[in-house]
């Protein structure tokens, strides 16, 4: 392994962060200097890198992951009603994971959803035309 | 070959691949500099080294553009000094150091500049960075609330002293210089080592105080 | 100017899944062709078409193709710039939704003409759930023996804005923080891992089939002097019908926006996302062109209801929190224009804002290091010269 080789190198470094992200909802003090070490870098290196990109966390987060669009296609069409009425179904608030790691919350910045606004995603799949009343049916697929 | 370059009205001769900045001060002309040190790979990211190249929709900086031939470069113009004012401006809003109190004292850079550009007080209302000091290691003491995010340090461990301790994390407003896990600074690694304390241009890095050393002289008495 | 599919002209026609059905509708036939010509003759008929960039900066998108032919070295990458992160826009979604092989034959015409081996298209992580279907497409090109000569690699992004832009697009995909670069270097001459490299927009990308296969002449014919061919727009806000709509350049804003989408009472259009333009209903009728306004395409519409001190410091708000945070001008500048925004929606301007306001914008946008930095201060601005006393309403008045 090379410091800056794009195979297998440091060129790999986003990739395997995502993958160890996927694969236990956060990045680890672990992977961290695993990965450091293995691509000769530093752990603050490394650390630098988990801690720049939003889809990314360094704390442990909950089995699924909700963000609610907060960028202003979705506010004009009500975004507020659906944080509000994620938070009464889960008790929790955004930046918080709930007590038995079902779901942890998040705002999020323009998710590409717009012509379905309001729209969040709920890990990798996107839910549109939100109300409160849709709430409840779709977080319950997600155990 | 040589290019030929109009810097303040002047023809001047550059080789190919100088920075303008490096061209300017081969001619005496004096722009202001925080990020960049000539020991150091340039980064271009304080923009207080910006300049007026004619052509360009934007101001260039000078620290990492190449000249060219045939290039117009104004480096105090009123755009360019007005530029500066106001970046200096922000670096001091969001800046928590108090000068008085500081050991960097008159040797400050932010300071010099501030002062030479007749930057005072800034009108900008932002948050300030607090974070807290970190005195844990004997040989180097770290207070972030006095870093303007040059990076000289980042630059001066990896590239100067060959230790890679420092290293940017998080982003924008909060981005931030860290050690491992954003960790006070004290490893194994930075003992004696040192190099990067006098590249600080603020006083964020410096040496411990030595608070046991006996100082020789009279006490100050105030009388009236 | 009616509605026209040039870009789109599959999008709902063909079925995504399949390539059949693609190589039914004139499929993978512009690569053909292309194949057959010199490289130099691609690049031409490119530069001929006047084709420029679709992701916001409109760039003559065969000038970069040459000066990336032009540039030394074997080693040369394709970029398609699939980090469509512009708030408001969702255009490039509904093209890798509908017709991912259009694109794919795009980046295959590109790779050919610059000499590249090597092509990436950086998807953003919002957009995960289209990563199967587009390595489908390129597995389904793949095995009809369309990417001989280029390997296409999809590689995502992990929630960065700020990653559209495409020198931090490189440094991410390089596996390092996505912070923007000091250009020149411009990526043509050194790019990716230093080496010539062309990023393209998904949408301009898709245009080149239809531009090989039909010529430049024909693309020349749509448009105006400057804005040659079709923009597909993303419009969403206070508008009955939000969507996707493509129409030839030069068409009036307020057919897109009241005719098409359905909006009314319209107070302001913000074109072209965070960074675009704030214009109020008075310039309805300003035509979607490069010379006149356009961005990526992201048309968000607020009604008269709407307040423009809570537009803008929404704005602002987005764009500190995507800022990489290397040059001081936009980290600083934008969450000084949040904090300043913020006391003007509660009603405690101070006298002085509206000045330092301008002051800060154009110092912003004369110094920061990349796009967004120079670009952040628009709606201040904007807003400031159109909705002027807003803003005076809040200052506290003692």
């Amino acid at each position: 392994m090379n410091k800056t080789g794009r195979n297998g190198g440091r060129g790999e470094l986003l990739v395997l962060l995502e993958a160890a992200q996927s694969k236990s909802a956060h990045i680890s003090r672990d992977t961290i200097t695993e990965l450091a070490e293995s691509l000769d870098l530093s752990i603050g290196e490394v650390y630098g890198v988990a801690s720049f990109y939003s889809f990314l966390s360094t704390k442990p987060q909950g089995r699924n992951i909700i963000r609610i669009c907060k960028s202003l296609p979705c506010l004009l069409k009500h975004a507020q009603t659906i944080i509000d009425s994620v938070r009464q179904e889960i008790g929790i608030l955004p930046g918080e994971t709930t007590p038995d790691g079902r779901f942890s919350f998040e705002l999020t910045n323009c998710i590409g959803a717009c012509d379905k606004a309001p729209a969040m995603m709920v890990n990798s799949d996107v839910h549109g035309d939100l109300t409160p009343k849709k709430i409840a049916k779709v977080l319950q697929a997600y155990k | 070959m040589a290019l030929l370059v109009t810097l303040n009205g002047t023809q001047v001769r550059g080789r190919p691949g100088q920075t303008i900045l490096e061209l300017a001060q081969e001619n005496g002309v004096d722009i202001p500099t925080l990020c960049h040190h000539a020991d150091l790979s340039p980064l271009g990211a304080c923009r207080v080294c910006v300049v007026e190249v004619e052509g360009s929709r934007t101001l260039v900086g000078s620290c990492h553009t190449p000249i060219a031939d045939g290039m117009v470069i104004h480096t105090h113009s009123p755009k360019v000094l007005e530029s500066r004012r106001v970046i200096v401006e922000l670096l001091l809003a969001s800046h928590s150091g108090v000068c008085y109190m500081c050991d960097k004292a008159n040797m400050c850079e932010l300071r010099k500049i501030a002062a030479e550009l007749d930057v005072g007080l800034p009108r900008f209302q932002v948050r300030k960075h607090y974070y807290p000091l970190e005195d844990v290691s004997p040989y180097i003491a770290r207070d972030l609330t006095k870093c303007i995010m040059c990076r000289r340090c980042v630059r001066a461990c990896n590239e100067v002293a060959k230790h890679d301790v420092f290293a940017i994390a998080y982003r924008g407003f909060d981005s931030k210089i860290v050690v491992d896990f954003d960790q006070p600074i004290d490893k194994e690694v930075c003992r004696d080592c040192g190099v990067c304390i006098p590249f600080c241009p603020t006083g964020a890095l410096s040496q411990p105080r030595e608070t046991k050393t006996e100082k020789k002289g009279k006490p100050l008495v105030v009388t009236s | 100017m009616p509605e026209k599919r040039v870009v789109l002209k599959n999008c709902g026609v063909i079925d995504p899944q399949d390539i059949a059905s693609y190589l039914a509708a004139d499929g993978f036939k512009a690569l053909e062709k292309a194949l057959k010509l010199h490289l130099k003759q691609v690049i031409d008929e490119v530069k001929a078409s006047e084709l420029r960039g679709r992701g916001g900066a409109g760039f003559p998108c065969g000038l970069k193709w040459e000066f990336a032919s032009k540039a030394q070295g074997n080693e040369k990458y394709v970029i398609c710039n699939a980090d469509e992160g512009e708030v408001g826009t969702f255009k490039d979604r509904y093209i890798l939704e509908n017709d991912p092989f259009s694109l794919i034959e795009g980046i295959a015409i590109a790779g050919y003409a610059i000499g590249a081996k090597k092509a990436y298209i950086y998807l953003r992580a919002e957009y995960h759930f289209l990563l199967d279907l587009l390595q489908n497409a390129i597995a389904q090109a793949k095995k009809k023996g369309f990417l001989g000569h280029l390997d296409i690699e999809v590689r995502e992004g992990a929630g960065a804005y700020v990653c559209g832009e495409e020198s931090a697009l490189m440094d991410s995909i390089e596996g390092k923080r996505g912070e923007v670069r000091y250009r020149p270097p411009f990526p043509p001459t050194s790019g990716l891992w230093g080496k010539p490299t062309i990023i393209n927009n998904v949408e301009t990308l898709t245009n080149i089939p239809r531009i090989i296969l039909n010529g430049a002449e024909w693309f020349g014919k749509m448009g105006t002097e400057k804005s040659k061919g079709t923009k597909v727009f993303s419009v969403s806000g206070d508008v009955a019908k939000p969507g996707v709509y493509e129409l030839v350049l030069g068409s009036p804003l307020r057919e897109l926006v009241e005719k098409l989408a359905k909006a009314e009472k319209v107070k302001t259009v913000q074109i072209g996302g965070a960074t675009g333009r704030i214009i109020p209903y008075a310039m309805i009728d300003a035509s979607l062109s490069f010379e006149s306004v356009l961005g990526a395409g992201a048309i968000t519409v607020f009604d008269e209801s709407r307040d423009i001190i809570d537009i803008v410091g929404k704005t602002m708000e987005f764009l500190a929190e995507e800022s990489c945070g290397k040059c001081t001008p936009c980290r600083e500048g934008t969450e000084v224009m949040v904090e300043t925004m913020e006391r003007l929606g509660r009603g405690e301007g101070l006298k002085k804002d509206i000045k330092v306001l301008e002051e800060l914008a154009e110092t912003m946008m004369l110094c920061s290091m990349c796009g967004l930095g120079q670009a952040a201060p628009i709606p201040v601005v904007d807003s400031l010269e159109h909705f002027r006393g807003e803003y005076e309403n809040r200052i506290r008045q003692s």
